[in-house]
């Protein structure tokens, strides 16, 4: 299967020679990565060993330690088993409304976890809406959702978008006509797809697993409002008590751990092959199970945008009166959130390109840690990303310091590994005997790239700046540090109305939030649909 | 100019509901000390009878509604020109108005208000180090604002800014002040218990047999760290540590922050927290028919009167106009602005509080607590690591 094609060898030299250009752009995108990590080393080193010898060894830091591994792996696996099922549903399958699916699976991703958090503390927590509607019929206490199990629920639901999208783009740029020799030769389905799919898929779910893992790594807010201890919590208090050189030191604590998940992860990945891309024919018929199969998606996508969104709907019934007159919505949020978000995804794309070109096309040390580095951005908090910007911008950017630019640099530090994850995996699956072949009839190595290969991987290329629009229009904790002063977005506003304890003001932001996120999936789908074919 | 007055108007409006649901939803809850009159516009100390011209010196008619209010105006305060960039740890939502309100007094004046939590602004302060552009600081309590003395990014207030308000409410180098009080409370639900069933003492709360599994606290909440910053300089590390003991073993609650502490009170999940004054009222607000009520420990760490406030920073550009508008913040329209909005005690005796409290001189802090002291979190949050608490 796949075995004629020549596997890359890392360590072949002379046809392997790293081209210049992209290389040197590689290596800027790194350098910029890493300069937030200057920062944090610096500012870590402050605090002093013997404090910090003292800090990590406590027991509670090793028990919490334990905590956010047992959340992590959990997550991931969760996230792998609802991501996979869904991508191949809604590629690969005559699903019914597939582009509704897609998208409607798509968008927990735009739902701040904590918001998700706090909705469905409010829905299914003791007292809450859910135990209040089984009330009459003598429900007196409904199982805690507090803990591990509903910290894992939570952070499912709103980051398995991660692997969904990746495995997505992979699904749909992925050459079915081995499916096809694969059943002439008397395959099932399973099997076919394990033998087939599975591994053309794998870096591709690899690279979505990594995204949820290091999110869920890093993310303060969800276990913070279920309940459960991690280590996140720790760095936050410090944050709290003014401990921001402690607080820096635990996050370098974190990009260790960081360093672990992506060592595991390149060898989970397993042996990549590029292959042959491109070809695709029509999707696998459901049959009977094909209205049937809708359940288990709606279940999903409902669980995920239903509650949240009726919780949302009820705060909005809830307001009555108490307005506040700061916190009136315009649609100058809006549009700020897209603009911003739009720049960042498209920014975040083209310096993913080099990056993810290199990683897959030709390997080697150099390429790979150019890779493994654009993720480090991505697993420290926010918060601290945020301040190492505040650093660099004050001390030797000030004239973009506080102004969008900066801001836009930051969402592209901390999101290039979701447009580099999901490129790569594109650039994996493209036949390299393809640009090759452009080359040979005239084309130069640019122009090749440009018309043979880049369209093969625009499923990847938009699948990647969909992920970073979609978690830049969320992002709140590197918005609020480096924002312009009264720059409002959507989050900013939902954050505001939310912590000064106005809901039903929340309410509004958010569900616009949504729905502007849902119309430029939409508009992101019909562009790739478009490139594609 | 129309839009303006429209909205004036509905600012207005809202303002008086918002106080009218608070009254309202107080009323039966026995505070001590109160008269009847479901209005409390006609309590107020201000003194200055008929329409009150604004032009009058020492009173005036509020702006933000109908009450007569004591104390300086901004009118005859220093006028502010410039541009002024203020770190906000107060959000938006509370202060925003007030900000374009004062900026609205004078054509001159910018001002850049960036809202984030105080800590957050701390660090970020720290992180600017001398290239921060903010000029003033305005926290929502005032262990950020020691943390900022203390680390020497204030400039010291002048006397005539400082002498607004008691001297235990600003800090005793003159290096910030306090524009206005929160005092430490414990909301309970009225459906489980009466005024009467808590204790008068902090200490007492873990032999509650009664508050078995029915309590929330807030370990993360800088108040609650203040709180338990006062119960150890007041009681000692020992006595802290068993009250923690006690606590957790009670079977207490965690919550992320003390408006949902309040929130879970009303709704039953819990029975009794431990929260600001002001989270309850802000309840009632929204519901007024809630079963949550206040009551209030005496004499000791429970009892604590933080204050939110702000300080001019070293790297002001303009000390003067940032002094200025920490002056602003004390003018009377300010501090019945914080009474109105915000329901937290004005700190200059001339103005107040809203929401049928306790007035602020029949509260029963603990003497001898400097608030300076509550800066020292460190002690605190290794005690609570270790009791495991945190």
């Amino acid at each position: 299967m796949a075995a004629e094609n020549q596997p890359i060898d890392d360590d072949t030299g002379a046809e392997d020679r790293l081209p210049l250009g992209p290389s040197i752009a590689a290596a800027a995108v790194s350098a910029a990565v890493l300069l937030p990590v200057l920062w944090l080393i610096r500012t870590g080193f402050g605090v002093g060993f013997d404090a910090a010898a003292a800090l990590l060894t406590r027991p509670t830091t090793i028990e919490v330690f334990v905590n956010s591994a047992v959340l992590v792996v959990l997550t991931t696996v969760a996230c792998v088993a609802i991501g996979v099922p869904l991508a191949y549903l809604t590629v690969r399958t005559d699903l019914p409304f597939r582009r509704f699916w897609t998208i409607a699976v798509s968008l927990p991703l735009v739902i701040p976890s904590y918001v998700g958090a706090f909705a469905f503390v409010s829905a299914f927590g003791p007292q809450g809406g859910f135990q209040r509607l089984l009330a009459p019929l003598g429900v007196e206490r409904i199982p805690e959702i507090y803990g591990l199990e509903g910290t894992v629920l939570i952070l499912t639901l709103y980051t398995y978008p991660y692997v969904y999208i990746t495995a997505r783009a992979s699904l749909k740029s992925m050459d079915t006509t081995l499916i096809d020799a694969a059943r002439t030769l008397e395959h099932d389905r399973w099997e076919t797809f394990r033998r087939v799919t599975v591994p053309q898929i794998r870096p591709a779910v690899a690279a979505g697993a990594l995204l949820s893992a290091l999110y869920v790594l890093a993310d303060f807010g969800t276990p913070q409002i279920m309940r459960y201890d991690v280590f996140t919590r720790v760095i936050f208090v410090e944050f709290g008590t003014f401990g921001r050189d402690t607080a820096v030191l635990l996050s370098l604590q974190l990009v260790a751990v960081t360093v672990f998940i992506l060592w595991l992860e390149s060898r989970i990945r397993g042996e990549e092959r590029t292959k042959a891309g491109g070809r695709s024919r029509a999707p696998v018929p459901l049959g009977r199970w094909r209205y049937p199969m809708m359940l288990p998606v709606a279940l999903v996508a409902g669980l995920a945008l239903v509650v949240p969104v009726a919780i949302l709907v009820s705060w909005l019934a809830a307001t009555g009166t108490t307005t506040n007159q700061a916190l009136v919505f315009e649609w100058s949020f809006a549009l700020n959130s897209v603009t911003v978000s739009a720049a960042a995804a498209a920014a975040a794309v083209v310096a993913a390109i080099p990056v993810a070109y290199l990683s897959a096309r030709h390997g080697g040390r150099l390429p790979d840690a150019f890779e493994r580095i654009s993720y480090v951005g991505y697993a420290v908090p926010g918060v601290v990303l945020g301040l190492a910007l505040v650093f660099f911008g004050s001390s030797y950017a000030a004239p973009i310091y506080q102004t969008l630019y900066l801001l836009v640099f930051a969402y592209v530090i901390r999101f290039l590994p979701q447009s580099v994850g999901s490129l790569r995996a594109s650039f994996l699956s493209v036949d390299p005997s393809l640009p090759e072949a452009a080359r040979t009839l005239g084309r130069t190595s640019a122009g090749a790239f440009r018309y043979v290969t880049l369209p093969l991987v625009a499923p990847g290329l938009f699948g990647g700046a969909a992920l970073v629009f979609l978690t830049t229009m969320k992002e709140l904790p590197a918005t609020l540090l480096l924002r312009p002063s009264g720059f409002t977005t959507l989050v900013t506003h939902i954050w505001t109305a939310y912590e000064s304890g106005y809901f039903g003001q929340a309410a509004i932001p958010a569900l616009v939030l949504l729905f502007v996120s849902g119309l430029s999936m939409l508009v992101i789908l019909r562009q790739e649909g478009y490139d594609v074919k | 100019m129309h839009e303006s007055d429209d909205t004036r108007r509905t600012r207005r409006r809202f303002l008086q509901a918002a106080a009218a649901a608070g009254v309202i939803g107080v009323a039966g809850c026995n505070t001590p000390g109160e008269g009847g009159g479901t209005d409390t516009e006609t309590e107020t100390g201000g003194g200055s009878a008929g329409d009150g011209d604004p032009e009058q010196i020492g009173s005036g008619r509020s702006p933000f509604g109908d009450r007569e209010v004591g104390g300086v105006t901004m009118e005859e305060m220093p006028d502010l020109e410039g541009e002024l960039t203020v770190y906000s740890g107060r959000g938006e939502a509370l202060v925003g108005e007030l900000l374009e309100f004062i900026e609205d007094q004078y054509p001159d004046l910018t001002i850049r208000p960036r809202y984030n939590t105080a800590a957050e602004l701390v660090s970020q302060i720290e992180t600017e180090g001398q290239n921060s552009p903010a000029d003033a600081f305005y926290s929502v309590n005032a262990g950020a604002l020691g943390t900022l003395a203390n680390r020497g990014r204030t400039q010291s207030l002048p006397e005539e800014v400082l002498e607004f308000v008691p001297e235990s409410f600003r800090d005793p180098d003159g290096e910030w002040v306090g524009t206005s009080g929160r005092a430490r409370s414990v909301p309970f639900n009225t459906n489980a218990f009466s005024a009467s069933d808590i204790p008068q003492d902090i200490m007492a709360f873990p032999d509650t047999g009664a508050f078995e599994g029915e309590v929330g606290w807030t370990p993360t909440y800088s108040s609650f760290q203040a709180f338990i910053t006062a119960m150890r300089i007041l009681e000692g590390e020992e006595a802290t540590r068993e009250w923690l003991n006690g606590m957790q073993d009670l079977g207490t609650s965690t919550y992320s922050d003390e408006f949902q502490v309040s929130r879970a009170v009303a709704d039953g999940e819990i029975f009794v927290g431990l929260a600001n004054h002001y989270y309850i009222q802000r309840v009632l607000a929204r519901r007024p028919n809630a079963p949550i009520s206040t009551a209030f420990t005496r004499n000791d760490a429970g009892a604590i009167f933080n204050v939110a406030g702000a300080c001019v920073l070293d790297t002001a550009s303009d000390s003067t106009l940032a002094s200025n508008f920490v002056r602003h913040l004390l003018s009377a329209e300010a501090q019945d602005y914080f009474a109105r909005s915000t329901f937290e005690y004005p700190l200059i005796p001339e103005v107040e509080p809203i929401g049928r409290l306790p007035p602020i001189d029949e509260l029963n802090p603990p003497e001898d607590l400097d608030l300076s002291q509550l800066a020292d979190l460190e002690a605190t949050i290794s005690l609570l690591r270790e009791t495991g608490v945190l």
